[in-house]
Formats: C-alpha cells, sequence, structure tokens
C-alpha cells in the first residue's frame, strides 16, 4: 500500500480511465506509467497556464477542469455506492482501520477515536494553514529591520524563519536561519509577487497569498535548501487558544520562554534518516541523490493541499516519494472544522446518494440520511461555540485603529491586537450561527422535493457535488471560513450556501465510511486527491475577491472601527444635504472619504492578517479601491444621482445646457468642424442605449469603461472602413457632435461623477484620456453660445479646468484621521416617538455641552435645558458632564480590547422612561 | 523591470501630423505586449530605457484654435510634451512657440519638452529651416528633431530623446508611478512595537 504514496496529485486528473473503472483495484505498473505520462502533460498544462496573461481565458480553463473534476468525482461516487450498499460489516471496518493505519504510518499523537457521530468537536486540530494564520503575528515581520531579523533568528535553530520585507530589495523575503558554521546564519530568499500571484524566486510554484506559500515551504522545500520549521511551541499547539496565545506575544516570542523551553525537543519517535529538515544539513542536495527531493505521500500532500496550499505544482519536485515521518508539522496538519483530525486529512466528505440510487432507495433511507446531512451542521456551531468560549476567543478584541499617528495607543494594545483574530471573524462568528443551518436545509428540500424526478435530483446532486469540488479547500481552511462574511451579508451568498453545504461533508457519517472501506480506499484517495487540484484552482480565483468581501462585511459591521467611519459617514451624508455647497463639494468630499479610507485600511491592523500577505504589493491599491467603490459609493449613489440632478435644477444649469444642445444639434457637422464620415442615427441609438447602462452603474470604472466603448463606436464610425487613424484633431469635434445628438442632459452628471470619484491613479490611462475629452466636448456645447462671439471659451471654464486638476493631484497627499473622525451619532430618546439618529460633526475637542447644542437644534427640541447627553453602555445610562468630550470618550471605547456596545443618547435628564430602547434604527 | 509611465502630450497645429507621429511610433516594429488602444487620439508604448521600462502614455490634442483652452487639461501632469510643426508651413512654428510659453507659464514644472519639425520629406519646399528650430530649442532647453512620419524618419529618435531627459527614479521610490507605495511606513511602527 505504501506504492499509492507514488500518485500524484497532477496525474489523478488524467488517470480518469483506469480509477474510474477500477477503483477497488490496486495500483498496477500500468498505472504507474499512466501516471507518468499524464505527469508530462501536467505539466505542460502547468507552464500553459503560468504564460496565460489573460485572465479570463486561464479561468475558463479552470472552469473546464474544475467541471471535469465534477464529472468524475459523480462517476466515482456512484462506484462506490454500489459496493457500499453491499457491504456493511465489522470486518470491513476493520480492515479499512487496518488499512488507514497503514497508510498513514506513525500518527503519534494520541490515537482519536474513530467518528461516529461527527459530533466530538474536541479532537480538532489546527492545521499548518491554521497556526501559520494564528501566529503570523510572530512569524510575519513586515517591517523588521535587517539587524533585527539576525537578533532574532541567530539564536534559533536551523530552518527557522521570519518572513519581513527587505529594505535592500523592496520585496518580501523570507529570512531563513541556516547552520551557523556557514558564513551567515541567515539566508534570504526573495519573494516574487507576479499579477496575482507570490512565489519564491527561482521556482516555478506559485501561490494565492504568503500564507499558503510558506505552509508549502514547511513541507517541500522546492528551491530551499530545507523545509521551514516552525517553533516548536508553534508547531506543538493543539488548539486555536494555544495559537492566539502565542500570537499574542507578537515578536517577543522569539525570546521568551515559551520559545525557549520547546526549542529543543526530543526527536520524533521514529527517526526516519531521509529527514532533511532534522538532519539540520547545510549541504546542497546532490541532483540524483538519496535525499535531493524530500518527497511526500499524497496523504502528506493532502495536509498542504486540501487547504489549498498549491496553485501550481511544479511536476519536478513531487516525483519521487516515500513515507516519510516529517517531524511534527505533518502530523499535525488536519482540518480545523473537522471533528476527527485523522480521518478528515485522508477521507472525502460523505457523497449525497448518488441519483440513481437515491430513487430507489426506501425513504427511510433517504431520510436517515437528510438526517445526517442535517445534523452536521450543529456540530459545527457547537464547534463553533466552543471555541468562542475559550479564554482567547473570547477577548478578541476589535481592534482600534493603528495608526502610526495615533500615538495613544499603547504597547499592551498593539499586543491586544495582534492577538486577535480579524473583525471578519469575530463579527462573524456570532452571526453565523444562524445562517449555518439554513443551507443544509436547502439541500434536504431540493432532495425532497426532487427525490421523484430523477433528472432535477441529478442536476441538483451534481450541483452539489460540484460546489463540494470547487469549495473543498476554503471550507477545510478554517481561517478562509472563519473569515467569510456571514451570507446575510452579501448578495451572492448562495456561493457560501454551497460552502457551508460543503462543511457538513467534512465530517462523514461512520456509516457511509464504512461503506467506502469497501473501495479499498483507493477512490477515496482520488477523490481527496481531486478536491485538491480542484481547491488549488479555487484558490487561486479568489483572493481578490475574497478581500473585497470581506471588506464590504466589515464595512457593514458597525463594530468594527472601519464599519463604524463608514456607516457613520454613509449616513452623515444621506441626513446632511445641505452640507455641500456644490455638487463638486459634496463628489469631492466623498471621494476624499474614500482615499482615506483606503489610506486608513492599508495601515490600519483592523485587516488582520496585514493585507499585504493576502494580496500581491502591486494589486493591494485596485483591491482596496474596488472594496471602497462597493462600500462607499454603491450605497450613496441614490442618493449622489438626486443631489447631481438637485443641484443642476437649482442652478438652472441643466436649463442652459438643454438649450446650447439644441443649438448645436441645428449645426451640420461640417460646421462643428468634423471632417469625418459620423455615426448615423442608428449608432447614435446605440451609444445612447450605452450612456443609460452607465447611468446605472456606481463604480465610476465601469462607467469609464462604458464611455470607452461608446468612444470606440465612434472611431468605428468614423474610419468607416477607410482603415485611416484618427487623431484628437478629428475625434474632438465627432465627439462633441455625438454629444450633442445624443441630447441627454444627464451625461453632464455621469461626467462629473467619474471626473470627480474615479480613482486618481487611473486619470492618466485611456480612461482618463476619454473622459478628459468627453469633458471637453461638453465644455464646448456649454459655451456654444460664447464661443460663436469670441470663438473662444470663458476664462472662467479655464479656471474651473485649472481648479480642477489642482485638486485631483492634491488629492494624493496623506489624510489624516481626523478629517473623517469627526462624525458623532446621536439618538434622540422620547417618550412618546422612541429614538431618532442623527449624525453630526463633531470635533475632539467639542465638549459635551456643545454636542447638546447641537442636538437641540438638530432635534429642534424646545426645552433644552431639560435633555442631557446620555452615554448608555452595559445596560446602564452615564449622564456625561458638561466639559467632557463625547468624541474622546468615543475613541477611548473603541480602544479597549473588549468590545461594548454603547450609544450616545440625548434625552430628558428627568425622564423615569428608561425603559429598554430599541437601536435598530440607530444604523439605518 | 520596474515600468514607469509616463504621460507625453502632443501639441502643435492642427494638420502638422501630430497623430502620424504616434502612429508611426507606436504601430511600426509592432510589439504584441503593447495592448491596443480603441483609438489614435491616446496610444501607449513601452521602450526600455536603462534599467527601467518606460511605458508612454501619449495624449493627442485637438490642434484647432477653438479647442486651445481645453489644452491644460490634457498637459497637466504631463512628464513630457512633443510639440510638433510642419517644416513646410512657417505658420505653425509661430502655434508651437506660443505652446511652448504656455506651458513654460502653465505646465508641469519640469517638463521635457521636444520640438519636432514634421514633413522632413518635403524639404524642398521648407518654409522653417532647421537652424532657426535648433537654436529655438536650444533657447527653451528642448529637444530638437525634424521628423518624418510617412517615411519613418527619426520617429524613435524623438521618443528616446525623451527618455533619456527623464531623470531616473530614485531607487527607493521604484515602482509603478503611485500604485506601489501604499501604507508601508505605519508597518514598521507597529511591529516595532510589538
Amino acid at each position: 500500500m505504501y506504492r499509492l504514496g507514488g500518485v500524484e496529485v497532477s496525474s489523478l486528473l488524467y488517470t480518469r480511465g483506469d480509477t474510474g473503472s477500477n477503483p477497488g483495484k490496486s495500483i498496477s505498473p500500468k498505472c504507474w506509467k499512466s501516471a507518468g505520462t499524464s505527469r508530462q502533460k501536467s505539466s505542460g498544462m502547468t507552464m500553459e497556464m503560468s504564460l496565460l496573461d489573460d485572465r479570463g481565458s486561464f479561468f475558463k480553463l479552470i472552469d473546464t477542469i474544475a467541471s471535469e473534476i465534477g464529472e468524475l468525482k459523480e462517476e466515482m461516487v456512484q462506484t462506490e455506492f454500489r459496493v457500499r450498499d453491499e457491504v456493511d460489516s465489522p470486518e470491513w471496518i476493520s480492515i479499512q482501520r487496518d488499512m488507514e493505519t497503514n497508510l498513514l504510518t506513525e500518527r503519534y499523537d494520541k490515537k482519536v477515536p474513530l467518528r461516529d457521530s461527527g459530533y466530538e468537536s474536541v479532537s480538532y486540530k489546527p492545521s499548518i494553514l491554521d497556526r501559520l494564520f494564528h501566529t503570523h503575528p510572530v512569524w510575519l515581520q513586515l517591517g523588521l529591520s535587517d539587524d533585527k531579523v539576525l537578533d532574532v533568528l541567530q539564536d534559533q535553530p536551523p530552518a527557522t524563519f521570519l518572513v519581513r520585507k527587505s529594505t535592500r530589495l523592496q520585496r518580501k523575503v523570507i529570512s531563513l536561519r541556516v547552520p551557523s558554521d556557514t558564513e551567515s546564519c541567515v539566508q534570504e530568499f526573495t519573494i516574487k509577487e507576479h499579477s496575482y500571484t507570490f512565489s519564491l524566486e527561482g521556482s516555478g510554484i506559485s501561490f494565492a497569498d504568503i500564507f499558503r506559500l510558506i505552509a508549502f515551504y514547511c513541507i517541500s522545500r522546492d528551491v530551499l535548501p530545507f523545509t521551514l520549521k516552525l517553533p516548536q511551541a508553534i508547531a506543538k499547539a493543539k488548539t486555536e487558544a494555544e495559537l492566539d496565545e502565542i500570537a499574542q506575544q507578537g515578536i517577543d516570542f522569539w525570546k521568551s520562554s515559551t520559545n525557549r523551553k520547546t526549542k529543543y525537543p526530543p526527536p520524533p519517535p521514529r527517526p526516519v534518516p531521509h529527514d532533511y529538515v532534522n538532519e539540520e544539513s547545510h549541504q546542497l542536495p546532490l541532483i540524483n541523490g538519496v535525499h535531493s527531493i524530500r518527497t511526500r505521500t499524497p496523504s502528506e500532500l493532502e495536509c498542504c493541499q486540501t487547504n489549498g496550499a498549491l496553485c501550481f505544482i511544479n511536476p519536478l519536485f513531487l516525483k519521487v516519494h516515500s513515507q516519510d515521518s516529517g517531524g511534527s508539522l505533518k502530523r499535525e496538519s488536519t482540518k480545523t472544522q473537522g471533528t476527527n483530525g485523522k480521518e478528515m486529512a485522508r477521507s472525502p466528505p460523505p457523497r449525497p446518494p448518488p441519483p440513481s440510487i437515491n430513487s430507489h432507495r426506501s425513504s427511510f433511507q433517504l431520510s436517515r440520511f437528510v438526517k445526517q446531512e442535517a445534523s452536521m451542521p450543529e456540530t459545527v456551531i457547537h464547534s463553533r461555540h466552543g471555541s468562542l468560549d475559550s479564554p482567547t476567543k473570547n477577548t478578541v478584541p476589535i481592534p482600534p485603529p493603528r495608526l502610526k499617528k495615533q500615538a495613544t495607543i499603547s504597547r499592551c494594545q498593539f499586543k491586544d491586537k495582534n492577538s486577535s483574530f480579524t473583525n471578519g471573524s469575530s463579527c462573524g462568528s456570532s452571526v453565523e450561527s444562524q445562517p449555518e443551518e439554513s443551507p443544509p436545509k436547502k439541500i434536504m428540500q431540493s432532495i425532497n422535493l426532487n427525490q421523484n424526478c430523477d433528472i432535477r435530483t441529478r442536476v441538483a446532486l451534481i450541483n452539489q457535488r460540484l460546489s463540494d469540488v470547487s469549495i473543498s479547500t476554503s471550507s477545510s481552511d478554517s481561517y478562509e471560513f472563519d473569515h467569510m462574511p456571514p451570507p446575510g451579508y452579501e448578495g451572492d451568498s448562495l456561493e457560501f450556501c454551497e460552502e457551508e453545504s460543503d462543511q457538513e461533508g467534512m465530517s462523514p457519517p461512520v456509516k457511509s465510511r464504512n461503506k467506502r472501506a469497501s473501495s479499498l480506499g483507493f477512490s477515496r484517495i482520488m477523490k481527496s486527491h481531486l478536491r485538491k487540484v480542484s481547491g488549488v484552482f479555487n484558490s487561486l480565483i479568489t483572493p481578490e475577491k475574497k478581500m473585497i468581501k470581506k471588506l464590504t462585511a466589515m464595512s457593514r459591521d458597525k463594530r468594527t472601527y472601519f464599519g463604524c467611519l463608514v456607516q457613520d459617514y454613509i449616513s452623515f451624508v444621506q441626513e446632511n444635504r445641505e452640507c455641500h455647497v456644490s455638487s463638486t463639494d459634496m463628489l469631492l468630499t466623498i471621494r476624499q472619504f474614500m482615499t482615506q479610507v483606503k489610506n486608513y485600511l492599508s495601515q490600519s491592523s483592523e485587516l488582520d492578517p496585514p493585507i499585504e500577505s493576502l494580496i500581491p504589493e502591486d494589486q493591494i491599491d485596485s483591491v482596496l479601491e474596488k472594496a471602497m467603490l462597493k462600500c462607499i459609493l454603491k450605497p450613496l449613489k441614490t442618493h449622489i444621482d438626486m443631489m447631481l440632478k438637485e443641484f443642476r435644477m437649482k442652478s438652472g444649469s441643466w436649463k442652459e445646457l438643454k438649450e446650447n444642445l439644441l443649438l448645436v444639434r441645428e449645426r451640420t457637422p461640417q460646421e462643428l468642424g468634423v471632417l469625418t464620415p459620423t455615426p448615423d442615427a442608428v449608432d447614435v441609438e446605440k451609444i445612447k442605449v450605452k450612456l443609460l447602462t452607465m447611468q446605472k452603474m456606481y463604480s465610476p470604472e465601469k462607467k469609464v469603461m462604458l464611455l470607452l466603448r461608446v468612444c470606440k463606436l465612434i472611431y468605428v464610425c468614423m474610419e468607416n472602413n477607410s482603415g485611416r487613424m484618427y487623431g484628437a484633431d478629428d475625434f474632438l469635434p465627432v465627439l462633441t457632435y455625438v454629444i450633442a445628438q445624443c441630447d441627454m442632459l444627464e451625461i453632464d452628471t455621469e461626467i462629473e461623477y467619474m471626473m470627480e470619484l474615479l480613482d486618481p491613479i487611473l486619470l492618466h490611462g485611456e480612461g482618463g484620456y476619454y473622459l478628459t475629452s468627453a469633458y471637453g466636448a461638453l465644455s464646448l456645447i456649454k459655451n456654444f453660445r460664447e464661443e460663436q462671439a469670441t470663438r473662444l471659451l470663458l476664462s472662467e471654464t479655464r479656471d474651473t479646468l485649472k481648479q480642477w486638476h489642482k485638486r485631483r493631484t492634491t488629492n494624493r497627499t496623506i489624510p489624516s484621521i481626523d478629517d473623517f473622525q469627526n462624525y458623532l451619532r446621536v439618538a434622540l430618546q422620547e417618550v412618546d416617538t422612541g429614538c431618532t439618529g442623527k449624525t453630526m460633526i463633531v470635533k475632539p475637542y467639542t465638549t459635551t455641552e456643545d454636542v447638546c447644542q447641537m442636538c437641540a437644534q438638530r432635534f429642534k427640541v424646545q426645552d433644552p435645558s431639560n435633555y442631557g447627553l446620555f452615554l448608555f453602555i452595559d445596560d446602564t445610562w452615564q449622564q456625561l458632564s458638561e466639559d467632557t468630550y463625547p468624541q474622546k470618550i468615543k475613541a477611548e471605547l473603541h480602544s479597549r480590547p473588549q468590545l461594548q456596545v454603547f450609544h450616545f443618547v440625548y434625552k430628558r435628564i428627568n425622564s423615569d422612561f428608561q425603559g429598554i430602547i430599541s437601536y435598530d434604527d440607530d444604523s439605518e | 523591470m520596474a515600468i514607469r509611465e509616463l504621460k507625453v502630450c502632443l501639441l502643435g497645429d492642427t494638420g502638422v501630423g501630430k497623430s502620424s507621429i504616434v502612429c508611426r511610433f507606436v504601430q511600426d516594429h509592432f510589439d504584441h505586449n503593447i495592448s491596443p488602444t480603441i483609438g489614435a487620439s491616446f496610444m501607449t508604448k513601452t521602450v526600455p530605457c536603462g534599467n527601467e521600462l518606460h511605458k508612454f502614455l501619449i495624449w493627442d490634442t485637438a490642434g484647432q484654435e477653438r479647442f486651445h483652452s481645453l489644452a491644460p487639461m490634457y498637459y497637466r501632469g504631463s512628464a513630457a510634451a512633443v510639440i510638433v510643426y510642419d517644416i513646410t508651413k512657417q505658420d505653425s512654428f509661430v502655434t508651437l512657440k506660443k505652446w511652448v510659453k504656455e506651458l513654460k507659464e502653465h505646465g508641469p514644472d519640469n517638463i521635457v519638452m521636444a520640438i519636432a519639425g514634421n514633413k522632413c520629406d518635403l524639404a524642398d519646399i521648407r518654409e522653417v529651416t532647421f537652424k532657426e528650430a535648433k537654436e529655438y530649442a536650444d533657447s527653451i532647453g528642448a529637444i530638437a528633431v525634424e521628423t518624418s512620419a510617412k517615411n519613418s524618419i527619426n520617429i524613435e529618435e524623438v521618443f528616446q530623446g525623451i527618455s533619456r531627459k527623464i531623470p531616473p527614479l530614485d531607487p527607493y521610490e521604484n515602482g509603478e508611478i503611485g500604485a506601489m507605495k501604499l501604507g508601508r511606513p505605519s508597518l514598521q511602527s507597529t511591529n516595532r512595537c510589538c
């Protein structure tokens, strides 16, 4: 059975014929051969992929592969089930147990009891990825200097590592402790950040983020002299709580007693000579030598891969195999969410009954199955709650903003923050429990409803299985799972449901497991590999989307500082129409706010782990920008549109524009300076449709894309198959003509929207160019009458342009947090009317007295002397004395490690009515 | 190699061949790495320069008098300007001088200027001598080249000249404009605290 280890992941994609038909057969030489050839094939594929610059076609390729995997899995499920029904005896169980022991070889952790119900959430153990994720404050030290690295690493055993950003190279590097008899005891390996992935220089393997990269190099050395080694304390930790405790120490961990006392642990029970790491050898690997390449069995590969560690597998490094002991790292890399660590790594999730069998089953069997399905989420919830109860989890704070400028934040608070999981997780954990229940129900329903209809069942089940395929990695990753926003947050909750449904799949009920034994464990391994491969693709597709999702969820969660900023700002803008003197002013402040929040996010510790570890550096800004559009612009879009229109109506500029458009339309193209063919009525209609679509979008980038399409269409009309290229001399007059022909006043607001809100970085590109041209053309139309007289634009327009330029360029200076911190939400509580909330600008040094005055005005209170500002916290009321500063109180509350819900309430001082107030209306 | 985006603005009378120069520059030795643009008014081309790659973002402007007032929008933020005149039209050289003056007054500081006398294939009906152009260029510290978009003469030279005059970036500032430098400093401070 050891030879099973030789089958490598990538080859499995292609050995379909062998495996599908002979699931129970042990591997024959023929299989070996086919595995070999397909390896070549897959290496070709890998190359091809990495060469594909075009994202679109790349993902199409992934899609194709994923669907193929889906089919293959379906096939395997069917064969498996057939056997399953036949054999279900205790002997088989024991045989399978033996097999499993064989396959897994040594497992020197105490034997985990066989899973029977999936209810044991006790024996959960973190995977490498989890370990890395939880303890990143220890090893991920982006700002660490060269000297400090040496200082930290020189006391550590070889193979210990840190990830940091080298100031010399301006790149992220792995600083690796190498045996000290060499020149320097720290060697550096540069991390390349290519458009969408991270990889080590010289290696052909790319990863979606730093965590996956490190996880991979913890078990495979690839281009490194040896594999990376986590400090013993981290590698040995048994629970997330332990890991969090370690993480709290941050960089101090290295010098701490926790690290020291576990530094030189007894060697693993079964030392293996091939183990490169344990040898602490610094000699370079022999090319054909015995220990040149450390090899892994599929089970080990799975350790990293089900966790999505791999993106691309360089077949060169995945050739040979032998079961190795590998030290504690691999042993402990089990799934997070599962109940049984041992089983997790090896067994695939239980399959839904295959369609054909399903329909023939007795209703009892079906209901039994459904029951199992339904019961699983409870387990998950249970375990989640369990972890919440653990001390560290419990103290997960909402980190206050960590900004360089804010010197007030104390040292210990930093530690606190470091220890915390992200806000995403903390906000998710309480909310999640509810939605978690629903997805399985959904599936239940779909099974129940469709059981009479074979085809539909089939479809439903295939879908489910496909979701299995595409989701397996991320759901088995505790961190991704934890960090996903609860389904309620997103429009695309379906996707999440699928993940959830897969979740229960991770702990198969004992029955199905026993049955699987009959397949001699082979198809099981196959499937787990397939899941790995699909997981690989999945992990590649999503980092950017995941980040945007996470940020969007955070922005709606008022318990995060970021969420507070965004929500307060949004409600402020919506409630205070009169606060902007012009549309430009309004858009300008919104743009500024977005830029500031972006800045805040890139500096803040609220994003934990730091965004740099998940997104390649050259992508960070664009990811944040997209997130900002979604978090801030999307909810404000309707309001902005309305305000833009209102400003124009009020100023009468639209009336003027309408007249001028008419005037321009009366001219012939020649009179407008057009010397080329112009778009005809049909084309103008097409353009109008595009412009209408543009109005529905909130993202200025997408609007600009549409503008480009409009311009492209104009070019096509101009060129009229002549093959001539036209420059601005010809294009601008035609553009002016077309804008007049379209006769849409909204173009005016659309252009302003784009001009002011577009990411400044994009202003130099093609979008910026045509936007400028459109603005120019519209200015010409607006000043058409004057132009008749003077043949020149008013100097006024010129000034506007200059100002605009100034604005958009100075915009980029680093803003201060104070600018957007100054919002305070105050609720008015009245006995008869309940609560109403208003957001006000309150500066840090505004006293309670002043705030009371503002409240009296805003709420139109007749007898302000009877009212006071109260802080409602922990179910108690505290009246704020007149000389306190509400903003400071707010800041202080936000910086507390433990999250507390609090509200500022403006209410009658002597009111008896102090009952429970509903704050539901507060945020909306 | 770091890619540096350089905005280049094209100025000059209508009909002097501004866009022809760009089309020639961008489309000769067609390189599939260039992402094609939707039209000739805005084109890009990346050329190596020392240990950097210069990606020229070339903004064409409409040369007609009535569009003159829009020019500031086009030349703002430009690293360089190519001002084109027609060697067979003295008027276009007069306009060129106006553009230079405007750029000096309102243009970006340190903008690199290149003067291109186009249509040098029509030297027999020349109205502007190269000596005159060269002297003027020297007086304003600009590059002077006579080009022919038609015969593809000296086109590359204009942009190579610009590349050479663009000061190399400080290695620490290295990277694409704007996009690379986000939030690094604060991280250092936070880590020190832990």
